[in-house]
C-alpha cells in the first residue's frame, strides 16, 4: 500500500490551546476544534511525515493498536479533506 | 469642496467631499471625533444626482488587486484600498435609509478593513472605562450591550454597539467610537487599556464563569464585523482575535438589569 503524507492547507490560521488545536476554516469562517489525537495528526500534517509514522505516535502516546490508529486516521483525513483544512498526497512535498 | 478630518482609534482620515449635505452629516454623526495632524486615510464621498442600481446586502471583495476591495450595498458603493490608504465611496440614494446611516455603514465596513493592518478589530461589543481601565461587553443584538452601558452611570461610554480594540506592544486597548446603538449616543473619544472581555446573556443572577483561550476565540470570532470573505484577510483577523484573548481575561456574563453585575466583575 503506498505511503501517504498530509499537509494543512496553508490557507488556514490555527492556534492550539490546552493540546486542542482550534482551526479556521478559510471557506466557511467556521471554528473547528480538534481533540488531543486530531490535534497530534494536524501537527504532524507537514507534507513530509508519512501518515504512517503519525499512526506509530499515534499507538504510542495514546495507547491505543494499530488498527484504531489507521481508523482514527482515514477519518480524520476524510472530514478535513471536505472541509478543505488539509491535502494528501502519495508523495513528500517539495518546498514552494 | 470640504475636507473634514475625522480621528478614530488612532486612525485619522481626511474627509473628501464636494457635497455640502454629506460635509454637514459626516460633521454630525462624528461629532467628537474629529481631529488634526496629519492624515492616515483620505476618504472620498460622493452623493450622485439620480439613483444608481446597486446590490442588496452587504459584499466585500478583492478588487483586482490584493489589497483593494470592493465594498457594496444597495444605498452605498466604493471602494477600499489598504495598501493606498484610501477609501472613496458613491452613496445611491437608496429611498429606505438616510445618507447618516448609508455613510456609518460604510466607514464600520472601511475601518474593519483597516484596522487589520493596525492589528485591531471591530467588535459587536459596548465597552466602557471604570478607573481608568477599559471592559468590554460583547454579544449579538438582544444580549444586553445596550442594557449594560445604560447600568453603567458611573462609567464613561466607548461604545454601546460597535467597539474598538487593538494590540500594540503585546497588550489590547480599547478606543472610544462614535458608532451608537440603541443608546443613541456616540462614545469619547479616548481610549484605556482593556482588561476584560465579557460574553453576555441573560440571567437571573449576575455570575462570572472564567474561560479558555479557546472558549473565548469561540465566543469572539462570531462577534467580529468583517465581511470580506478572502482566507488570507479573515486568517489574519483570526490571528488578531487569538493574540486578544490570549491577552485579555475573558468571561461569561451572565447578568439581570440590575448595577450588581459590575461587583461580580470587580470582586470575580
Amino acid at each position: 500500500m503506498a505511503e501517504a503524507y498530509l499537509t494543512q492547507s496553508p490557507r488556514t490560521a490555527w492556534r492550539v490551546y490546552d493540546g486542542e488545536a482550534v482551526i479556521l476554516c478559510p471557506d466557511s469562517s467556521t471554528l473547528n476544534t480538534l481533540n488531543a489525537v486530531g490535534t497530534l495528526i494536524w501537527e504532524s500534517a507537514d507534507g513530509k511525515t508519512p501518515a504512517s509514522a503519525i499512526v506509530a505516535r499515534i499507538c504510542e502516546e495514546f495507547d491505543v493498536d494499530p488498527e484504531r490508529a489507521r481508523r482514527d486516521i482515514a477519518d480524520f483525513i476524510a472530514k478535513l479533506s471536505a472541509r478543505g483544512l488539509l491535502t494528501v498526497s502519495e508523495t513528500i512535498r517539495q518546498a514552494p | 469642496m470640504a475636507e473634514l478630518s475625522i480621528g478614530i482609534a488612532g486612525l485619522r482620515a481626511a474627509v473628501v467631499t464636494q457635497d455640502p449635505k454629506v460635509a454637514r452629516v459626516v460633521r454630525d454623526r462624528f461629532k467628537g471625533f474629529d481631529s488634526s495632524g496629519p492624515a492616515d486615510w483620505r476618504i472620498e464621498i460622493s452623493l450622485p444626482p439620480g439613483s444608481l442600481p446597486s446590490s442588496g446586502d452587504v459584499v466585500v471583495k478583492r478588487d483586482g488587486v490584493p489589497a483593494r476591495f470592493s465594498v457594496n450595498r444597495h444605498d452605498f458603493t466604493g471602494t477600499v484600498d489598504v495598501g493606498e490608504r484610501t477609501a472613496d465611496v458613491m452613496l445611491t440614494q437608496a429611498h429606505d435609509v438616510s445618507e447618516e446611516v448609508s455613510i456609518e455603514s460604510f466607514w464600520r465596513i472601511l475601518y474593519s478593513l483597516a484596522l487589520v493592518e493596525a492589528h485591531g478589530l471591530v467588535v459587536h461589543a459596548a465597552s466602557l472605562v471604570r478607573d481608568g481601565r477599559a471592559y468590554l461587553f460583547s454579544g449579538r443584538s438582544g444580549s444586553g450591550k445596550t442594557t449594560v452601558a445604560r447600568l453603567s452611570t458611573d462609567a464613561t461610554l466607548l461604545s454601546d454597539e460597535l467597539s474598538i480594540v487593538r494590540m500594540t506592544k503585546g497588550s489590547a486597548v480599547c478606543f472610544g467610537t462614535p458608532f451608537r446603538g440603541e443608546l443613541a449616543l456616540a462614545g469619547e473619544d479616548r481610549a484605556a487599556p482593556l482588561v476584560g472581555m465579557y460574553f453576555l446573556r441573560h440571567g437571573d443572577r449576575h455570575a462570572v464563569q472564567a474561560l479558555g483561550p479557546g472558549q473565548a476565540l469561540a465566543r469572539l470570532l462570531p462577534n467580529v464585523l468583517f465581511f470580506a470573505r478572502e482566507a488570507d484577510v479573515t486568517a489574519a483577523v483570526f490571528r488578531i482575535a487569538a493574540d486578544l484573548v490570549e491577552t485579555v481575561p475573558c468571561f461569561d456574563l451572565s447578568f439581570r438589569p440590575d448595577p450588581g453585575f459590575w461587583e461580580v466583575i470587580v470582586n470575580g
